[in-house]
């Protein structure tokens, strides 16, 4: 703790992935040691079942670690209050069922359900909820959405819990995967518009590759409960991702010079 | 029409607030001894203190019915129903599932394994109690149970899998066993007149009444209510899971021990004082549901303006189906509300689907 004097938003120190049943202390795994500062863009990438989800929810709590600690603010996250720390830090799972079929209105309001006196709520909740692209959504039920319509209602949810602070932290777990391809795109600059202009640090883990070589700064690559690799966002880490995925892959740039990333394989349909 | 409609969905606290009242005035009214304007008048001077109580003149039948009898049974059979539609409420709330009620705990069990369990002991000790304890053994040994039941079952719950809703539902479910083979047990044990208490109480009924109790259940509900008001938002937030509760800032162990607490002092007093009445619970909170929607800063008073109302009409009906006997009013609920629940069930799927 005391050898890292500038502020770190997030620190992760020692601790294990262990899945399942299985014993991390007698497994052959390196212990983990993670740092994200304030307003970075961390992309979490790995094979299915590889930890990526697990090692989302060690950050979030969700999980306590076996060994090691987790510390938010240098201070260790265990300490925080509830409600304290929902002001600074917001998560976004997998997939978070609604029961009872509540409003999807009442949903986004209740990002901000630690907020003893909460004035502008009712704007809160519409702005978020346009900038989700979720706005159309605001007075039907839960129980009636589909999975994409339910991801943008919990994304609105996470921006209205952050809306008015800085600097603090947002950890989502495939935030895209449910969506079309023009809604990705749009979900993801709502993302980073959102977290650029309050200066909030992203934990995103990813699927699609491209994504995280587009939006992040960092990428964690996870291989079999261990750190693979921990790189900056750059044409230098398509390498990696070919050992990581065991996949020829190829780079491509744009006319707009952003680089694409394509797996090399003779399959494809003729034409 | 239409407008009605609309009033209904504007305002349904205060729908429910007028029915509330016009069938107070209907169930204190009717039974089989008839209440007349005269006899008003002498209650109401009781309340007012000028008229001494103990005056046996000043009482005429009727104003004895009314006060001593009709007064505190319709009262608590609105403060019970309403006890009943609150934890029914924050029992569904609790576990997110809108088929839930206070009996899935093993509350209701608890309550009643403690009270047979009076029943039958006491007798076998024959220790001599002094009388005004003796009057409250029975619901005090109810409450206990029902505290017992709910103190293990947050103990269990966490011992088995920490701050898994499940873990608490399948404990719920072995404390049911538990609590029934106890009751079975009493129930093998029992004499003839221990048995016909027993089963007296296991029905449920709010015929025994006392100004006592009524006091007792509306300072409850007042607290209850007082301290889970602010309390309401989080339980909308229990909606999305713990895990998404807690990171928006709910401190789910916090409310989760709050609620269970409250959902034994409430379920449980009321399986003490009246045994156990099925269905209200269960019934109360779905129905407003699928009135006002989900939202529990609406469900919860109205749950417990609804279970008021709802076991108000019950025992009026069970006293004067059968003029001069009357059913018990547990057996009433169950045999209304069981098909009744089923309807509402097949009609909220096929609303859905």
């Amino acid at each position: 703790m005391s050898t890292q004097p500038s502020a770190a938003l997030l620190q992760m120190n020692d601790v294990f992935l262990s899945l399942g049943s299985v014993c991390a202390e007698s497994q052959v795994s390196k212990s983990f040691t993670l740092r994200v500062s304030p307003g970075e863009r961390l992309a979490i990438l790995g094979p299915s079942g590889a930890g990526k989800t697990t090692l989302l929810r060690l950050l979030a709590l969700d999980l306590s670690p076996l060994r090691g600690e987790v510390l938010f603010k240098g201070r260790a996250q265990q300490s925080w209050p509830a409600a304290k720390l929902s002001h600074h830090r917001a998560v976004m799972p997998q997939n978070c069922q609604v029961a009872f079929g509540l409003a999807v209105n009442l949903v986004i309001a209740l990002g901000r359900v630690a907020r003893i006196s909460d004035p502008f709520v009712s704007d809160i909740v519409f702005d978020a909820a346009c900038l989700a692209r979720a706005d159309h959504l605001l007075s039907r039920r839960c129980d009636t959405l589909s999975g994409g319509e339910y991801a943008r209602v919990h994304l609105a949810r996470v921006f209205a819990q952050l809306w008015d602070t800085k600097d603090g932290l947002i950890l989502v777990d495939e935030p895209l995967a449910t969506l079309d391809l023009g809604l990705q795109e749009n979900i993801l600059q709502a993302l980073d518009a959102f977290a650029t202009e309050r200066h909030h640090a992203i934990v995103a883990v990813l699927h699609d590759v491209n994504h995280a070589l587009r939006a992040f700064d960092r990428l964690l690559l996870i291989k079999e409960s261990q750190l693979y690799a921990d790189v900056a966002s750059n044409k230098q880490a398509v390498p990696l991702f070919e050992s990581l995925y065991g996949l020829p892959l190829e780079c491509l740039r744009t006319a707009d010079n952003v680089l694409v990333v394509s797996p090399r394989s003779n399959f494809s349909r003729a034409g | 029409m239409i407008w009605l409609g609309d009033l209904l969905h504007k305002n349904p606290g205060w729908w429910l607030g007028v029915a509330l009242f016009l069938m107070f005035g209907l169930a204190v009214q009717v039974g089989a001894v008839p209440v007349q304007a005269n006899d008003w008048l002498v209650v109401l001077k009781i309340f007012e203190g000028s008229a001494p109580g103990d005056t046996a003149q000043a009482f005429s039948a009727g104003s004895h019915v009314l006060f001593n009898l009709r007064l505190p049974r319709v009262l608590l059979a609105v403060l019970v129903g309403a006890s009943l539609g609150l934890s029914g409420a924050l029992t569904q709330s609790l576990f997110r599932n809108p088929l839930a009620e206070p009996g899935l705990l093993g509350v209701s069990a608890g309550a009643a394994c403690a009270a047979a369990l009076t029943i039958v002991m006491f007798a076998e000790i024959s220790l001599t109690v002094i009388a005004p304890v003796r009057t409250w053994l029975l619901p005090l040994a109810a409450f206990a149970g029902a505290l017992a039941v709910c103190f293990a079952l947050e103990h269990m719950a966490r011992w088995i899998a920490p701050g898994s809703v499940a873990a608490l539902l399948l404990t719920g479910i072995a404390m049911n066993a538990l609590a029934g083979a106890v009751i079975g047990l009493c129930t093998f044990l029992a004499d003839d007149e221990q048995l016909r208490s027993l089963s007296f109480w296991t029905l449920g009924s709010v015929a025994g009444a006392q100004w006592m109790w009524v006091g007792l259940f509306a300072g409850l509900l007042g607290i209850g209510y007082y301290r889970l008001r602010r309390t309401m938002q989080s339980l909308n937030a229990l909606a999305l899971g713990e895990a998404a509760a807690r990171q928006i800032g709910v401190n789910v162990p916090g409310l989760r021990k709050q609620i269970i607490v409250w959902v034994a002092l409430l379920a449980g007093l009321a399986v003490a004082f009246c045994g156990m009445i099925s269905f209200v619970g269960l019934i109360a909170p779905h129905l407003v549901r699928l009135w006002v929607g989900p939202d529990q800063r609406q469900v919860l008073p109205l749950a417990m303006l609804l279970g008021g109302l709802l076991l108000l009409v019950a025992d009026t009906l069970a006293r004067v189906v059968a003029v001069p006997a009357e059913i018990p009013v547990g057996i009433f609920t169950a045999l209304v509300g069981g098909p009744f629940f089923f309807l509402l069930v097949r009609q909220s799927r096929v609303q859905v689907g």
